[in-house]
């Protein structure tokens, strides 16, 4: 079995105030209009100056969350960084291939090719680090944040002495990504506000969501805030399967089910993805339960919010009123589980520990 | 002491032809696959030279037993699931879902090759037509979902895009979970098609040859473009003798390490790719002297080229011979570090140093040239180099099984 691996420093920008946090996830933040965009944060602490000018939000943001952690953990220059992306910088993507079709292949900037490159900002991030260790980039849906974490803990259980792994993820909504999933019913055609997303389960769609998050990783207890046990991950699963991993995960790990303190659930309002978490809410009798997207809204890598989430109710052992779905007064909390389902298929599930 | 990983099947498309024997053929031909597009319909199908495979998508989908025209699978996919076929008839479907499986699979820009052509129809106000078959296929994972569901597997996957490094490290990262038991055994490499959107891309950066590259030679212009698929099935040696397979290598070492220089040119003096070879080569715990054919990027860009010839001289003197075969499938970008590698694995085999093509003048900053004629020399171990943008830098090592 991989050891597990330690949360030093946990960072995010989302539709939340998560990254110049003072309170934890106070004020709230909502929308009206079934879109979350992030709360912008002064992207020139932390990027380059120079290449700033150029750069997309999702770059900004990326760069940004990943200097933070770092710097959080006291660390300039990790041994690996390791990112997952649902779709990388989509708006430096449409720029181009909308430049490309106007112009009818002519006269075109590189710049937004450049950056479109899934990996432009693990690159970016090497540079501004001076990092030459391994790095690699998952773009993989509902999945890129996770095999990033997994890959991760394969490079940390592999690892001799300690190591630091720079993990995390981002995505951003574009305009025209909106629009272009409405054509496939991503989204809810009454329009709830978005704290309200969950109890209004009974209906098709989500609300779109954007943010970045980004954890300084390693494979040694000290000073850590939490631990990560255990990734799983499935892909058009049937539901018993997602259930036998539930009870395999609790099993690896010598947990009982109600060992859980707390049930973090990527419920994202929509009736055809509900019953996954029907289903653990069964399996798993936490008297705590808590929802997130009602705060991020729903992207491919909503999860590395979850993980943010998981690691901060560790380190300050509190469940915020505001991803209360169902609560009991836990007396500590040593053992959250993460339940995860994004719209094309995927399910995952995350174990994380008090370190 | 860590299980030895080997390669027991392989499957590639690449402008050569569908597999094994026509790729092999038109390498021990010297016959390159570069010609004008057919297929791409781009501005630039009469100026540039591409590495496009021969097939159109009709005559892909029929080869697969798929309907033609609109199918809702992009041509990425279609080259990516004939070369896995390839993988399957020799191993079948039965094995491959006997025990836990990895797919671990690369590409660049996924469907962009579909979606370029109906973006203005996702962007319009309709709501209905044949471009909803495909508006689920812009990502990377596109393709690695499409695979699995077609031959009715149940792999662990993942999806990798680290631009023109990705399916070398798609092979790495299959060694790595087969090394920690995640899984028993990993089908791993990449995929890409021609689009507009890359062509026009490396167009704007203005690195793409008119004419056939010449990877190497001081009067080198720039890349050609290329597409295909090429994917390894890796397990553990024991695994594999156990089963009675053919063992066509080992492989031996890897290294991902990044440059930390530039978001697309190299470290001029090659230092990053000279770490990159080391520490692959200390991987498989071998010396450099140990190496009897070196695979090389050979983009034929400027810097690459430039970058990379440092690297090699420096660290194997003018004894290793080395070549690019760039100048035979072009640049096939997410597929082209499986393709090299499955290259690699088969001049490793057959003792043969594969020759680089065009090759007439030698670069002034170092001494070393490329091979330019097909020998035969015994080979022990060969490496093969992947260097992609961001500063994303592969070295792989196979050795003889």
């Amino acid at each position: 079995m991989m050891k597990p691996v330690y949360i030093l420093s946990a960072s995010a920008i989302s539709p939340q105030h998560t990254f110049d946090r003072e309170q934890f996830l106070q004020p709230v933040m909502s929308s009206d209009n079934g879109k979350l965009y992030v709360v912008e944060a002064d992207y020139r602490q932390y990027v380059n100056p120079v290449a700033i000018r150029r750069m997309s939000k999702v770059i900004k943001m990326g760069i940004s969350t990943a200097m933070n952690a770092l710097q959080q953990a006291g660390i300039s220059c990790p041994d690996a960084i390791i990112t997952g992306t649902g779709m990388g910088s989509m708006l430096d993507m449409e720029r181009f291939l909308k430049d490309m079709i106007e112009l009818k292949e002519e006269a075109l900037n590189p710049t937004y090719f450049i950056q479109s490159t899934y990996n432009s900002i693990n690159g970016w991030i090497a540079l501004q680090t001076k990092c030459n260790g391994y790095n690699q980039t998952f773009v993989h849906r509902g999945l890129s944040l996770e095999l990033s974490l997994l890959d991760a803990q394969l490079f940390l259980t592999e690892a001799e002495e300690k190591q630091t792994v720079l993990a995390g993820c981002f995505d951003e909504m574009t305009e025209e990504y909106f629009f272009i999933k409405n054509k496939i019913d991503y989204w809810k055609k009454e329009i709830p506000n978005s704290l309200d997303l969950i109890r209004h389960s009974n209906t098709k769609g989500t609300i779109g969501g954007e943010g970045a998050a980004f954890f300084t990783l390693t494979n040694e207890r000290g000073n850590a805030i939490c631990a990560i046990k255990e990734i799983k991950t499935f892909q058009d699963a049937e539901l018993s399967e997602v259930q036998s991993g539930i009870h395999e995960l609790l099993q690896a790990h010598h947990l009982n089910p109600n060992d859980i303190d707390v049930l973090l659930c990527g419920m994202n309002g929509d009736c055809r993805q509900q019953a996954v978490y029907d289903m653990a809410l069964q399996e798993v009798p936490t008297p705590t339960v808590t929802t997130f997207k009602q705060l991020t809204g729903e992207y491919a890598t909503a999860s590395g919010f979850a993980v943010w989430l998981a690691s901060e109710m560790i380190r300050t052992q509190q469940v915020p009123e505001t991803i209360t779905y169902r609560k009991s007064n836990t007396e500590a909390i040593k053992n959250i589980l993460i339940l995860n389902h994004y719209i094309t298929g995927s399910t995952s599930l995350i174990l994380i520990s008090q370190a | 002491m860590a299980d030895r990983i080997v390669v027991s099947a392989i499957g590639i498309v690449s402008a050569l032809g569908l597999g094994e024997a026509a790729n092999l053929q038109a390498l021990l031909d010297k016959k390159s696959g570069l010609r004008h597009p057919l297929h791409l319909q781009t501005a630039y199908a009469k100026e540039y030279l591409m590495g496009e495979v021969r097939m159109s998508n009709d005559e892909l989908s029929s080869l697969l037993g798929l309907p033609g025209g609109d199918n809702g699978y992009t041509r990425t996919t279609l080259l990516a699931m004939l070369a896995i076929q390839q993988i399957i008839s020799q191993v079948g479907i039965p094995f491959l879902q006997s025990e836990p499986l990895a797919f671990i699979n690369a590409n660049t820009v996924g469907g962009m090759c579909s979606v370029e052509n109906m973006y203005l129809e996702f962007i319009s106000d309709k709501t209905d037509g044949d471009f909803l078959k495909y508006i689920d296929t812009l990502d990377c994972a596109e393709s690695t979902l499409n695979i699995a569901k077609h031959f009715k597997l149940k792999p662990m996957m993942a999806t990798i895009s680290t631009a023109c490094s990705s399916s070398a490290n798609a092979l790495l990262l299959g060694s790595r979970m087969i090394q920690q038991g995640l899984v028993k055994r990993a089908i791993c490499g990449g995929c890409d098609s021609l689009s507009r959107f890359t062509v026009n891309g490396f167009a704007s950066l203005k690195n793409v040859s008119k004419t056939a590259c010449k990877p190497f030679d001081r009067d080198r212009v720039g890349l050609n473009l290329g597409e295909g698929a090429g994917y390894l099935l890796l397990e553990k040696e024991e695994d594999a003798i156990a089963r009675g397979a053919d063992i066509i290598a080992i492989f031996s070492g890897y290294s991902n390490s990044n440059d930390a220089y530039h978001a697309t040119a190299p470290s001029p003096d090659g230092s990053a790719a000279y770490r990159t070879m080391e520490r692959a080569l200390k991987k498989a715990k071998l010396q450099a002297s140990d190496i009897s054919y070196v695979n090389a990027h050979g983009t034929a860009t400027d810097t690459n080229d430039a970058a990379e010839s440092k690297a090699i001289q420096n660290m194997f003197g003018n004894t290793v011979p080395f070549s690019s075969t760039k100048p035979y499938t072009g640049h096939t970008l997410a597929a082209a570090g499986a393709i090299e590698a499955i290259f690699s694995i088969w001049a490793l085999r057959n003792d043969t140093i594969l020759p680089n093509l065009n090759f007439t003048t030698g670069m002034e900053d170092v001494s070393i040239r490329p091979a330019t004629d097909i020998t035969q020399h015994p080979l022990k171990h060969v490496l093969s180099n992947s260097f992609g943008f961001g500063g994303n830098n592969v070295s792989l090592v196979f050795s003889k099984a």
